[in-house]
């Protein structure tokens, strides 16, 4: 699959027409909500009707269904929004349209984002293109299956607490979340206001820098984006003399997945081989970054959430007393799943009287302290961090879902980035028993440039698909 | 136990939340396992006076406080089901078939 890689201009008919058979053959992974040949077809042709062909010139990009169309429906793989039309279109995509993208497919996710696993959407569980007994990881698994079998080049998905870093990890691609402001929010259904990012999943990083480099950029319709020129796509670096990598001890516990830490071990070593220098660090308060999140993210979302009330959006449930009330508690409650009512619950709780100041006003002091850990190691000397995307490669199917706190650890090395707002990025560097590991890199706020050129280096060097163990 | 089903009744009602008896006991289960969980928090010293933190820089640009249509791409007319003198047309609400 070349089709609109390397800068090189392709038919978007022929695109779309092979966009649309590797769609058909991957369809057992379940990981597109919606997709048709008819309008990947429109989208080649609008492509191939452009005057001056844009950046991204006949690259067919997926995306995660909580990123609103106006051709396909937005469901966020939940049955309180099946059906729903968005009457208009988010920042990212307009913005990937008019460089020249076609949009593939909306991917199939964790219910409203909500997940590791993608075993919480309402549509069924996404399989690991690898093995389809196991998990892709999440919430943004569909798109990451899609760039892991090859079926587009690139992928949009977003980004509360990992959901892209840790997927790309399981599925061995690269995931690159940017810094908060870098990118719209603008047609992102929203999960965890503070912390939702639109992130980006690449075959390789210099498939996920141009596709972020396009839609990065401040956007007068969300006041969170900051006022800064777009990301540039970096220039490749040839070694990595002059940057000072840290090693944060707390990222690298004794009982890390042996074919996890011998992963790191090798990716280290690459660094020194390519000049850079290792120095090891201490992020003391990212222990609590976990805990930190799961009140932080559960409490926005019990108030994003709320809109959903059977009176302005999706489906509507007429509950037995046939009050309002009723309609709102019986259509929220047959509408969202078990995972999205257990963090409506969660946050709710953490909110209510009583309980503000031992939960969420304490997490609010964690985030800040967690945060304040990365300013000074960056304030260091430390250009770059590195760290295992997760403990473990791609888990089985149903290990975790019967314990939430189990599956929610999942994200132990990726949520603190998310609380402090941090550039972080997984990029594939070996191979734990056939399946993928992830190295993160982490960058100070709006480090991409930077953070993408090292991964570059580290990409061209390094064999992904060696086994590591 | 931190939380008994009575709380976790009282919850659901303020968030608006139907919840079926035969998902009391589990549900009850879960809501202490994370609750318990995310509870480690109370380890850490108190940071005192610690500054509110704003997950990007310390300027986030506001927009102008001026009123603006947002743009939608079709005519509100195209995506009703039923549109007539400026109004969408939808069901009657249950409670109201009495009237």
């Amino acid at each position: 699959m070349t089709a609109g890689t390397a800068g090189k201009r392709v038919s978007g008919a022929a695109t779309a027409r092979e966009t649309g058979a590797r769609l058909t053959q991957t369809a057992p992974l379940n990981a597109v909500l919606h997709w048709s040949q008819e309008l990947l077809d429109a989208e080649g042709a609008r492509v191939d009707a452009m005057t001056s062909p844009g950046p991204l010139a006949g690259m067919p990009v997926a995306l995660k269904d909580n990123i609103v169309t106006v051709e396909q429906p937005t469901t966020c793989a939940s049955r309180i929004l099946e059906g729903y039309v968005s009457p208009y279109n988010a920042t990212v995509v307009s913005r990937l349209r008019a460089a020249g993208a076609m949009i593939a497919a909306k991917t199939n996710l964790d219910e409203f984002a909500m997940g590791s696993s993608t075993e919480h959407s309402a549509f069924g569980r996404v399989k690991h293109p690898l093995d389809p007994t196991r998990v892709p990881g999440g919430s943004s698994g569909g798109s990451a299956a899609l760039v892991a079998a090859g079926v587009v080049p690139a992928a949009l998905g977003s980004e509360t607490g990992g959901s892209v870093r840790q997927p790309a990890s399981f599925c061995g691609v690269v995931g690159v979340k940017p810094s908060y402001g870098r990118v719209s929010r603008y047609g992102l259904v929203a999960f965890g206001s503070s912390l939702d990012c639109v992130s980006v999943f690449g075959r390789t990083v210099e498939d996920a820098a141009r596709v972020l480099s396009t839609i990065s950029g401040p956007d007068p319709l969300d006041a969170t984006t900051v006022d800064r020129a777009p990301m540039r796509v970096p220039k490749a670096l040839p070694d990595l003399r002059g940057l000072t990598i840290g090693l944060p001890k707390e990222y690298f516990p004794a009982d890390l997945e042996r074919g996890v830490a011998a992963a790191l071990r090798r990716t280290t070593q690459q660094i020194e081989e390519l000049g850079g220098k290792i120095r090891q660090v201490s992020l003391p308060n990212s222990t609590y970054a976990v805990p930190t999140y799961y009140i932080i993210a559960p409490a926005e979302a019990a108030a994003n959430l709320a809109r959903y009330d059977g009176v302005r959006y999706g489906k509507r449930r007429i509950g037995a007393e046939g009050d309002i009330r009723s309609l709102y508690r019986t259509t929220r409650g047959e509408g969202f799943g078990e995972e999205v009512r257990r963090r409506i619950l969660v946050g709710t709780y953490v909110l209510s009287a009583g309980y503000y100041d031992a939960y969420y006003k304490k997490a609010q002091e964690v985030r800040a302290l967690i945060a304040d850990d990365f300013r000074r190691v960056f304030d260091s000397g430390i250009d770059l961090l590195l760290t295992p995307t997760t403990p473990t490669p791609a888990f089985k199917a149903g290990e975790k879902t019967e314990d939430p706190v189990a599956m929610y650890l999942a994200d132990v090395f990726v949520c603190s980035m998310s609380l402090a707002g941090l550039p972080a990025m997984s990029l594939p560097v070996g191979r734990s028993e056939g399946l993928p590991v992830g190295a993160q890199l982490v960058a100070p706020h709006f480090g991409e440039e930077r953070l993408l050129a090292a991964a570059q280096a580290l990409e061209r060097t390094l064999d992904p698909l060696a086994e590591v163990r | 136990m931190t939380i008994g089903l009575d709380e976790v009744l009282h919850v659901a009602k303020l968030a608006e939340l139907a919840v079926k008896e035969s998902e009391f006991r589990r549900l009850v289960e879960q809501m202490n396992r994370i609750v318990d969980y995310v509870a480690q928090l109370n380890q850490v010293p108190s940071a005192g006076a610690v500054e509110p933190f704003l997950a990007g820089p310390r300027s986030v640009a506001l927009r102008e406080d001026v009123e603006g249509a947002m743009p939608l791409a079709r005519p509100s007319a195209a995506m009703a089901p039923e549109f007539a003198d400026g109004f969408f047309l939808v069901p009657r609400h249950g409670a109201m078939e009495d009237q």
